[in-house]
This record gives structure tokens, C-alpha cells and sequence, in this order.
């Protein structure tokens, strides 16, 4: 016990720690902010995984054609997209039911990447890091806050303009009341199936920004297993923060922080199994949804289709 | 729900007439799979042909890899079998309303399970071979069983525990296999990097069955009585009447006496036991030299829950489904020859069953409008 | 606004038949018709939820085809709705911006949800939260939602079947006000005569899709008006029960069976105490209910009733109290315990609990029992289909044939299918929960003779229903239910139309109770 507390105690004094858990949480919270759309809409999109793969593979071949990390970028996005075209119109057009269609694309990225992957072998290069001056000067967190690779900052217009979209426009209340009570929605004169399908185009966006940001930001290169559960990892951080902006932030942060643990931990010198290091973030995310899934309220018509003249 | 306000004095949607109309929509029928499956497979073909291959050279490798040379049908049989196996415990969750889709970590705890019994315990070999068979059922089922039970006492969705279950189970099985203490090969000839448990003694193997030339594991057997005695019982008994009830409507089936934690427990348990026997069936079957290794269930759990989804909650079409499936995993063995990386057929897969999820969604649609059109008012 | 010759069809049906319809300045005009009759279907037309087949609309004297919803607004056309539109965890302003055109401005809502309130005495403010208001107050927002587009045409589907009659008082006010001062033109839809006799300028009577009258409301007679709506002179007084047709004290019907209350009662709800969300559903809740009556819940929706029917229906667990059936206390909230123990439940919304549209008539019909059509646990399809057979046959359920989907039937025929069911069972203890909503009349006049003959052959029969009227047709006792408690009693015999009242509004609460 004392043992593991010295542990904790070098790995929260360790700047590197602080850094990586920002980085991570970033990660986690460009596709957990999306995903806050499409669940406030209705949709449990659990291809937010393939569309995080999708992306970071997109980007990785974006880059790998064009040199560029902005084009890399938005590559990465038109591949999120492109996933979520398919979940959108083919549980959203078509009554497909939303949790195979995701589970169906979630296979689908993974083969296609593999196999593109295998064949292209695309080569990446991370972006630079951009210092801001000052503030990255800060102990601790200047470096974790202001000392990243540029595309990691695209998190601070994000957030705020995800919050923005759902709060102060029209089209988030829609959104809204479409994932609240779709019927109720319909007879006001919304459609709801189109404003579910735009949400998880706003979900596609993010979590393929969040991809390229992956092997643009942070890591440089690219590997079929990287994304590894962190989709479902970022809707649990929903499911953590209540279905509100900040909560998924702050859930964003814990699952960043449990991550980035497991990292830091070896590399500070302390011998502990790797394969259980590797289980502590999906533990303790499946720990936190004990408590926080049965007292929050949910979207009253998370996962529930709507058909227009059926209940 | 809505009051019906329209007239019910006439039924119209008794009287609807069917037959001038059932040509059409048959043809309508086979054109959507038609062109979807067809849609799939151009997919399919242009990527072949992006990286450089020949689709008909990748058609015919699969033919032959699976199904014509010597010995290969035998393959594919022994193949299936799991794959049957956890999409007919798949079949049950999804006719009780639940989502599981952690079939590939409760199909790995199953084979952690069955390969401690087998490689660990010492005792007569046929019972030994029972013992893994029912430990790996039982670990596969009580995985599964943590996710029913989180959902019903916490509402954590299962669709989310279910799968964060998966990396744990990975997790898992790799730190067992990482001491000599719990699961690693004590052999001392092992090689220094090779991660994988001590092999099943030959006497704890599944039996093989010899026909025609080819050979298979009589997990194929266990699969296939399985897959019939689940059509049984979901079709014709008053548990398969109430698990369905359950799937349609749980607050009727509450009321008529079908607890929804209780039963959805046990069909998620069914479900994972029966993804655990997959894992212990393939083990003791002889997938990867009879060894179990850190990445031993190689997405067989995934592609049974796909035949699973393909199947449409029929434990009968997922036998063929299942037989579908395994012959391209088999076939893809002799992908090599043609230079096409082996990774096509998964994307071959994936993109079969999105094609397939499309023309019932279509009909649904059309049925539904028709049914409505003639009976009720948009609200 | 006028339409012309409307007619919209539902295959073989003819919901609206060549229909001519008018709407005035400055008046409130009523529609008056039984359920079903297609004055739904109208009104929807009118808001452009469904297009009609033949006719034309003529809006302030142009000819126009209304596409959707929006298109109504924007030709100044509002609905309040007979279900709400609205979403209950969105606040008040947020429910009134729902579905207008334009960029959100919260401030300009908010302010403008004031006035309204204000102008017309709603007591409604904008941030309150939907969800949290009663059914009263949120049919308030709904006008607000309305009123807030400033359209020149209102049109009030059922406006008060969640309301008690005080405040449905309160809301022909704000009618009045709507049309004699702003000069707006107003439709309400009803089936209930007293409620059109009071409110309304003129009347137009539908029947069958057709419209078979139209009178200045004042120079019309209720008898007349009666007999236009159902067809024939109503003569029985269980129909003209059944349709509202009285408006002072009504008389009981069939010599009512006042049933000796002695001994052991089917059915006893004690001290019954459960919570939903923070708040109480069920408030230390008495209740007994005796072999061979019929009591009548009488109440404004949403006082408890659901939260009752689950209840006796296994689908809600009590905090305190208890159920006895029988002489046997049942635990509450135990899957099918409510059931077994003979407890048989039409409830309010068929599809929630009543049956499972995806399984078949059979299948339904033994729902809660296949044991009884099974051997060592595998279903008898023979037996099954036999005894589907019989209870269609006894039921007159209008079916292709036992192996339908039940979502193929009408909902009439599901209906029957759910009561078919239930008494098929033999319970001792039957609750009918609002049991003959969006029934037609023939359909209604089976329901409630086949409620009448199972509390004559000694089942205790509890009454859920929010028509005042049907509970006076039916029940030999009332019982009046507000916020979760049972507030006073009467005999059928001693009914008090105006007490009752009084109680559904929560008057009497606080007064001594016996």
C-alpha cells in the first residue's frame, strides 16, 4: 500500500504525467463532445469507434498523400463522416436497428483499415509542438495546457462551440427535444429523423477530427489497434457527465488521466504487470458507470427509434 | 399512444387484398438483395483490384480453400463450429431485447477457462475433456452474466459493459499468461517468447471424425445439436414463448410474469456460457496447436455475433450463415497465392452483413406504410 | 377559412366524406361527433398532419394546400393539441420556440411567454420546467404554444379530458376572450354535448365521416343534438351516457345492482405510499372493492390512476402498504404475482402493457398463462389455436386469422384481444383503466356491457376512467382520486355531480374523510 501510494505520489510530480493525461483526455474528449450530440439526439452511436479508427486512418493517409497535417486533418474528418453517413441513413433513413448497424461499421473500419493499411503502408510524422509562450512556462500544467502539438489546442474551440450548438440554437433545442420525446418533436414540426442524422454527421466530424488528431497530434503513426475501446471509452464519459458538456469534460478528464497512468507508471520506473496496467482505464470506466448510470437522467429516447405513426 | 380516431366499424387491413400484389413483391424482394449483395461484393471487387489483385483469382482461392481441394470442407466444418456456437447464444439475447456483443471476451475467458482444466487439473482425460467443456461454459456465462447483472442492479448499459469486457478479458487472459504460477507453459523446452499455456494432453482432446477424406473436430457435433436443440426451444416452448415476450415488451411480460432482471440474466448468462463452450470447444479442438495464446480467439467471437446478425434471430439460418462465414475464414488461408492481403475478407464480411441489414429495413418500411396507410393517421 | 368537399380515405375506410366545414371571425365553432367519426381527421387535415384525397381549402378566401405544420402556422392556423406536443424536460420557453422558424432568441421567448400568461390569466412562467407541471397547467403551455404564433385560427382538440371542471371553466374564458376580443377564430372538437352546449357559438355534427348537421348552438336541442350525432333517437340511457348526452344530475341506468358488502373484499389497497422521481404517486392510498361491484375511479388524469393500475398490474413496487386479493396479501411488484392471484387489467395504453404487437392473436390471448396450453413446457399448438379460436369467436375479435401479428389488427380489435384475455382467466378482481378511449361507439356500448356482465357474475370491478360520464353509467360506487390519495366517496345512488367536482379539484381535501 505504501508502495503504491510513493507511486502515485511520483506519477502526480511528474510533469510528463500531466502532460500525457491532457493529451489523452483531449483525445477522449473530441469524441466524447461529438457523441454528446447524437445521444442528446437519441442515438447510442457506439460506431463511434469505427469512426475514431476511420479517422485516424483517414488522416494517416491524408498526410501520407499530401505532406500536410491540416489536409491530413481534414481527411481524418471526411473520414469520420463517411461512417457516419452510413450509421446516419441506415439507422436513421432505413429502420436498421442503430446498435448493428454500429457494431456492423465498428468490423467494417477495422477490416478495411487493416487491410488498406497493410497496402499503402502510409507514413506519418507528428506535428510540431507549439509552445505557447508564458503560460507553457507554468510547473506542472504549463506544459500539459500550452506545450502540446498544435492540433491538440483544436479542443479548446470545440468544446465551447459543441456547447454553443446545443444550448444557444435553434437547431440544439431541436436536438434536443428530438432525443427527449420525438413524438412530441414531430407534431411541432421537426424532422426527427433528419435532425438524429445531422447529429451523428456532428459526431462523425468529431470523432474523426479526434482520430487525425491521434496521429497527427500524438503519436505519429499509425496502427490498426490504436484506438483500441477509446470510443467506448469516450461514451462512457458521456454516460459519466450526466448527458452535459461539462460532465462529459470532466469524465473526458478522468478517463484521460486513468490512461495515461498505466503510461507514465513504467516509465518512472515501477514494475507492474502490464496486461493489468493495460485492464485499469475499462475497470475503472465500467466502476464509474456503476454510480453515475443509475443516478443520472438519461435522454428519455436514447436508443429508441422513431417511426413516424408507431410509439 | 394515440387514439385511432379513424372509422373501425370496417377492418380494412382484414381485407386487404394480397394476391394480385404478391408477384411484385416478391420481385421487389429479390432485386433489393439482389443489388445490395451485389453492391457488397463491387465494393469488395474494387478493392481487390485498387491494390493490384484479381477478384477472380481471390473467388477462386476461397472456393478451393474452403470447400474443393482435399481436406478443406473438413476445415471449414471444424471452423463453423464455434462460429455457430456463439451465434446461437447470440440469437437468445437478442430475442430477450438485449444487446451483447461481447461474445469475443466471454469466447476467451471461456477457452482461460477450459485450458486451466485441461492443462492444470489431473484426472481421467474424458472427464477432464467434460470438465474444460463445462468450465469454459461456465466462465464465458458468468462474464457475461457481471454485464446482465450491472445492468439490472446499476443500468449500465450493456451495450457499453459488454464490450469494455472484452479488452478486460484480453487483459486478463494475457496476465495469466504472463506466470508460470497461473497459466504459462512450464515446459522448460518452451521457447524464451513464446506466451502461450502448456498444450492439452492428447486424452483431453475433442475426438476427431474422419469422413470422406476429411477430417474434423466433433465440436462441429456440439455445435450443430446445439444450434437445433436452441431452435427447439426458442420456437416451441413456453421459455422461448416468454423470452420473446420479454424481447417485445418487457413491462407486458412483467405483468404476466416474466421478471425482466432475472430472465435477462439468464439469457445473457445462455448467451455467454455458449460463446465460452465456443472457446473451449476450439480449444480443445486444436486451434493453435492446442495452446492457448493471448490473441487465441482471433475474432471468432465478432464474426459469430455477425452470422448471429445475418441470421435474424433465427438459431436455424445461422447454421448456414455460420458455414457461410466459416468458409471464407478458411479460404482466405490460400489468399496468399493471389498477393491479396488476407484482411479482404473481413471487409468482405462486415460489408455482406450491412448489405443484407438493408432490404429488410426496406420492407419493414413498405409493410409498415401500407399497414398504416390503411389504418391509421400520421400522429 | 372554409373547406369544401373534403374527403380523405384509409384504403376500404372514408374517413372524411366530402366534408364542407366553416370557420368565422370571432366565433367559437364546435365539432360534435362520437369517436371516430372523422372529426380527427379533419382537424388534422386543417393542421396539415395529413392530406386530404378530394376538396379544396380556402384560407382568408384563397384556395391553398396545406403541405406540414409549419405551413399551417404560417398561414396563421395553431392547434392545441389532444395529446400534448410537448417535451417535458425542456423548460416552458423552450417548449414554446419549439418548431418556430427563425434563429433562436431566448429573451425575445421568454418575455413573450409572460405576456401571454399575463394577458390572459394563464399563471404560467417561462422557466418552469415542463415536466414538473400538472396536466392542467401544461394544457396551459400548450396554449401559450399556440397563441404565442398569434394565429388568426385555433383549433382545440379535447381540450378538457385532462382537466377538472373548474378549470375547464377557466379555459372556455380564455376562449372567449380569444375570440370576442382578438377577433380569432376557434374550433373545438369534442364528444361531449354539455361541453359544446356551453362553449360554442355554432356547432357542426360529424357522424361517419360525414357532417350531418350544423346549427347556431344556441337555437339547438341536446336531444336533437344527440340523435344527429349517434343516428338514431337515444333512447337507451347507457349510450347517451356513453356520449355525454345530459348535463344535469344523470339517473342511474338498469336499476343499478347495489351489491351487499359483506364479508371478505376481492381486492384491498392499504396505506399504499410510492414514489416516482422525488415525488409521491401514490399517497397512503385506501381502497376496497368487493365481489360484484363496479367502483368508478373517478379523477383528473395523472392524480395517481396510472401508478394505481401498475399497481395491480405488478409494475410498480410500493414503499409502504400492501394489496391483499382474496384474503391473500400479494407482493407488489413481483413479476405476474398480481396476475396469478386473479387480478385481471385492461390499462390505459394497450401497447404498454396490454400486449405485444409482434406476436400474434394467439399468442396474445394466452399471454399470461401458456402453461395452460402447454405439456411438460412445450407450447400445444393445437391447443393454443383452439382456444384462440374459441375466444375470437366469443369475443367477435374481427381477425384474419389467430396467427395475425396483433399490430395488423385495428385498435378496437386489439382491445377486445386484451379484454378477451383478461376474463378468459376467470379474475376475481378486473380494472379497466380508461377503458373505452378511442373506441367508437358500438365498440364502447360492448365494452362497458361486458364490464357490467363480469361485475354480475361476481367479479369485483374497479373503474379507472377520467369521463365522468362513464363512471356514472357504470360504477354502483365512486371514489375520487387527487394527487395520490383517495379524497371521498359517494354511492352510486347519492351522486353529487357538483361534490364530485369540488373533490376533483382537491376542494374537499383536508375535510374530514371517512
Amino acid at each position: 500500500m505504501g508502495d503504491f501510494l510513493g507511486a502515485v505520489g511520483d506519477v502526480l510530480t511528474s510533469s510528463t504525467f500531466y502532460a500525457s493525461a491532457a493529451r489523452l483526455s483531449a483525445l477522449l474528449m473530441f469524441a466524447a463532445v461529438g457523441e454528446l450530440v447524437a445521444e442528446r439526439a437519441g442515438t447510442l452511436n457506439i460506431s463511434v469507434e469505427g469512426m475514431f479508427l476511420s479517422g485516424a486512418f483517414a488522416s494517416a493517409l491524408g498526410y501520407h498523400l499530401t505532406g500536410s497535417v491540416v489536409l491530413g486533418l481534414v481527411v481524418g474528418i471526411a473520414g469520420g463522416l463517411l461512417i457516419a453517413a452510413l450509421q446516419a441513413n441506415l439507422s436513421h433513413r432505413l429502420p436498421a436497428d442503430q446498435f448493428v448497424v454500429g457494431l456492423t461499421l465498428n468490423v467494417l473500419v477495422v477490416g478495411l483499415a487493416a487491410f488498406l493499411d497493410s497496402n499503402i503502408k502510409p507514413v506519418v510524422e507528428a506535428a510540431s509542438v507549439l509552445e505557447i509562450p508564458l503560460l507553457s512556462d507554468i510547473p506542472l500544467i504549463g506544459p500539459a495546457l500550452f506545450g502540446q502539438t498544435w492540433p491538440v489546442y483544436l479542443i479548446y474551440p470545440l468544446v465551447p462551440a459543441i456547447g454553443w450548438l446545443l444550448y444557444r440554437t435553434r437547431w440544439g433545442l431541436e436536438v434536443r427535444a428530438v432525443g427527449e420525446n420525438p413524438q412530441s418533436a414531430d407534431v411541432s414540426g421537426i424532422h426527427v429523423n433528419k435532425r438524429r442524422r445531422q447529429s451523428i454527421y456532428v459526431s462523425g466530424l468529431a470523432a474523426g477530427l479526434a482520430g487525425g488528431v491521434f496521429v497527427l497530434g500524438l503519436i505519429g503513426s499509425f496502427d490498426v489497434g490504436m484506438v483500441g475501446g477509446r470510443g467506448f471509452v469516450a461514451i462512457a464519459a458521456v454516460i459519466f457527465g450526466g448527458w452535459t458538456v461539462k460532465g462529459t469534460v470532466a469524465g473526458s478528464l478522468l478517463f484521460g488521466v486513468a490512461d495515461s497512468f498505466r503510461f507514465t507508471l513504467p516509465s518512472l520506473g515501477y514494475q507492474v504487470n502490464p496486461n493489468l496496467l493495460a485492464a485499469m482505464p475499462y475497470i475503472l470506466t465500467l466502476a464509474v458507470m456503476m454510480f453515475f448510470a443509475y443516478r443520472s437522467r438519461q435522454p428519455r429516447a436514447l436508443a429508441q427509434p422513431f417511426i413516424r405513426g408507431l410509439r | 399512444m394515440t387514439v385511432d380516431e379513424t372509422p373501425i366499424l370496417v377492418d380494412p387491413e382484414v381485407t386487404t387484398p394480397v394476391t394480385p400484389h404478391r408477384r411484385r413483391e416478391w420481385g421487389e424482394v429479390v432485386i433489393l438483395y439482389g443489388l445490395s449483395i451485389g453492391l457488397a461484393l463491387g465494393i469488395s471487387a474494387a478493392l481487390v483490384a485498387f491494390t493490384g489483385g484479381s477478384w477472380r483469382e481471390v473467388f477462386s482461392a476461397i472456393v478451393e480453400g474452403s470447400l474443393t481441394r482435399p481436406g478443406r470442407w473438413g476445415k471449414t466444418l471444424a471452423q463453423s463450429a464455434p462460429l455457430l456456437l456463439v451465434a446461437v447464444g447470440t440469437i437468445v439475447t437478442t430475442r430477450s431485447g438485449l444487446v451483447n456483443i461481447g461474445q469475443e471476451g466471454q469466447l476467451l475467458m471461456g477457452a482461460t477457462a477450459a485450458a486451466f482444466v485441461a492443462t492444470r487439473l489431473g484426472g481421467p482425460g474424458p472427464v477432464l475433456l467434460v470438465g474444460a467443456l463445462v468450465a469454459g461454459a461456465a466462465a464465458g456465462g458468468l462474464w457475461a452474466a457481471l454485464a446482465a447483472l450491472m445492468r439490472y442492479w446499476r443500468k449500465v448499459p450493456e451495450v457499453i459493459s459488454t464490450l469494455l469486457m472484452v479488452f478486460i478479458a484480453f487483459s486478463l487472459t494475457g496476465y495469466l499468461l504472463s506466470s508460470k504460477s497461473l497459466l504459462l507453459d512450464r515446459d522448460p523446452a518452451r521457447a524464451n517468447r513464446s506466451v502461450t499455456s502448456g498444450q492439452v494432453p492428447s486424452d483431453v482432446r475433442l475426438p476427431t471424425i474422419r469422413l470422406f477424406g476429411n477430417e474434423f473436430h466433433s465440436g462441429v457435433l456440439i455445435a450443430l445439436a446445439t444450434a437445433l436443440l436452441l431452435a427447439y426451444l426458442l420456437g416451441r416452448t413456453v421459455w422461448g414463448f416468454r423470452v420473446r415476450m420479454l424481447g417485445h415488451n418487457p413491462r407486458a411480460a412483467q405483468r404476466a410474469g416474466v421478471d425482466e432482471a432475472r430472465s435477462g440474466t439468464l439469457a445473457m448468462a445462455t448467451s455467454g456460457a455458449l460463446s465460452g463452450l465456443a472457446g473451449a470447444v476450439m480449444l480443445t479442438g486444436g486451434v493453435a496447436n492446442y495452446r492457448l495464446t493471448p490473441g487465441f480467439s482471433n475474432n471468432v467471437g465478432w464474426e459469430g455475433l455477425l452470422v448471429a446478425l445475418l441470421a435474424r434471430a433465427s438459431a436455424l439460418l445461422a447454421i448456414p450463415m455460420a458455414l457461410l462465414f466459416g468458409g471464407l475464414r478458411t479460404g482466405s488461408g490460400f489468399l496468399a497465392s493471389t498477393g491479396v492481403e488476407r484482411k479482404i475478407v473481413d471487409v468482405v464480411q462486415a460489408l455482406l452483413v450491412l448489405a443484407l441489414l438493408v432490404p429488410p429495413a426496406v420492407l419493414y418500411v413498405r409493410q409498415r406504410r401500407r399497414a398504416l396507410a390503411a389504418t391509421r393517421d400520421r400522429t | 377559412m372554409e373547406v369544401r368537399e373534403l374527403t380523405k380515405r384509409y384504403g376500404a375506410v372514408v374517413a372524411c366524406d366530402r366534408v364542407d366545414f366553416r370557420l368565422m371571425p370571432g366565433r367559437i365553432q364546435g365539432v360534435l361527433g362520437e369517436n371516430g367519426a372523422g372529426k380527427s381527421t379533419l382537424m388534422k387535415i386543417l393542421i396539415g398532419l395529413v392530406l386530404p384525397d378530394e376538396g379544396s381549402i380556402y384560407v382568408n378566401g384563397e384556395r391553398t394546400v396545406i403541405a406540414d405544420p409549419l405551413h399551417a402556422a404560417h398561414l396563421g392556423i395553431g392547434m392545441v393539441h389532444q395529446h400534448f406536443s410537448l417535451v417535458d424536460a425542456l423548460t416552458v420557453w423552450e417548449n414554446v420556440a419549439l418548431g418556430e422558424p427563425g434563429s433562436l432568441d431566448p429573451g425575445h421567448t421568454r418575455s413573450r411567454v409572460s405576456d401571454i400568461s399575463e394577458r390572459y390569466g394563464l399563471d404560467i412562467g417561462p422557466e418552469a420546467v415542463v415536466g414538473d407541471l400538472t396536466p392542467g397547467m401544461r394544457q396551459r403551455v400548450e396554449i401559450i404554444k399556440c397563441l404565442a404564433r398569434d394565429p388568426q385560427i385555433l383549433i382545440f382538440d379535447e381540450p378538457t379530458s385532462v382537466l377538472t371542471p373548474a378549470e375547464s371553466e377557466q379555459l372556455f374564458d380564455v376562449l372567449r376572450t380569444v375570440v370576442r376580443e382578438e377577433n380569432r377564430a376557434v374550433a373545438l372538437v369534442s364528444h361531449k354535448l354539455d361541453e359544446i352546449m356551453r362553449a360554442t357559438d355554432e356547432v357542426t355534427i360529424m357522424r361517419a365521416g360525414r357532417v350531418v348537421d350544423s346549427m347556431v348552438t344556441a337555437d339547438a336541442e341536446p336531444a336533437s343534438l344527440a340523435r344527429a350525432m349517434v343516428g338514431r333517437n337515444v333512447s337507451l340511457r347507457r349510450e347517451a351516457a356513453a356520449i355525454g348526452a345530459f348535463s344535469d344530475v344523470p339517473t342511474p341506468l338498469d336499476q343499478p345492482m347495489i351489491p351487499a358488502r359483506e364479508g371478505e373484499p376481492a381486492l384491498a389497497v392499504s396505506g399504499a405510499v410510492a414514489g416516482h422521481d422525488g415525488a409521491l404517486v401514490l399517497d397512503h392510498l385506501d381502497l376496497r372493492v368487493w365481489p360484484g361491484e363496479v367502483v368508478g375511479v373517478a379523477g383528473v388524469e395523472g392524480n395517481g390512476q396510472k401508478p394505481l393500475a401498475d399497481l395491480l398490474s405488478s409494475l410498480l413496487t410500493l414503499d409502504e402498504g400492501a394489496v391483499v386479493v382474496s384474503g391473500r396479501e400479494i407482493p407488489s411488484g413481483r413479476a405476474g404475482a398480481m396476475s396469478r392471484a386473479g387480478v385481471g387489467v385492461i390499462p390505459e395504453d394497450r401497447h404498454d402493457s396490454g400486449c405485444v404487437l409482434e406476436m400474434s392473436v394467439a399468442e396474445n390471448l394466452v399471454l399470461a398463462d401458456p402453461d395452460s396450453v402447454s405439456r411438460h413446457g412445450v407450447l400445444d399448438r393445437r391447443a393454443l389455436a383452439l382456444r384462440a379460436r374459441e375466444l375470437i369467436e366469443e369475443f367477435e375479435i374481427r381477425t384474419p386469422g389467430p396467427d395475425t401479428p396483433l399490430w395488423q389488427l385495428s385498435g378496437g380489435n386489439q382491445q377486445r384481444v386484451v379484454l378477451a384475455r383478461e376474463l378468459s382467466h376467470r379474475p376475481a378482481v378486473l380494472v379497466a383503466s380508461q377503458p373505452t378511449r378511442g373506441l367508437d361507439v358500438g365498440a364502447i356500448e360492448y365494452m362497458n356491457t361486458r364490464i357490467k356482465e363480469a361485475a354480475e357474475s361476481g367479479v369485483a370491478v374497479l373503474l379507472i376512467s377520467s369521463e365522468l360520464e362513464e363512471i356514472a353509467a357504470l360504477s354502483s360506487r365512486i371514489v375520487v382520486m387527487y394527487e395520490g390519495r383517495i379524497v371521498g366517496e359517494m354511492d352510486r345512488a347519492d351522486l353529487d355531480l357538483e361534490r364530485l367536482g369540488m373533490l376533483m379539484g382537491g376542494a374537499g381535501v383536508g375535510v374530514g374523510q371517512s
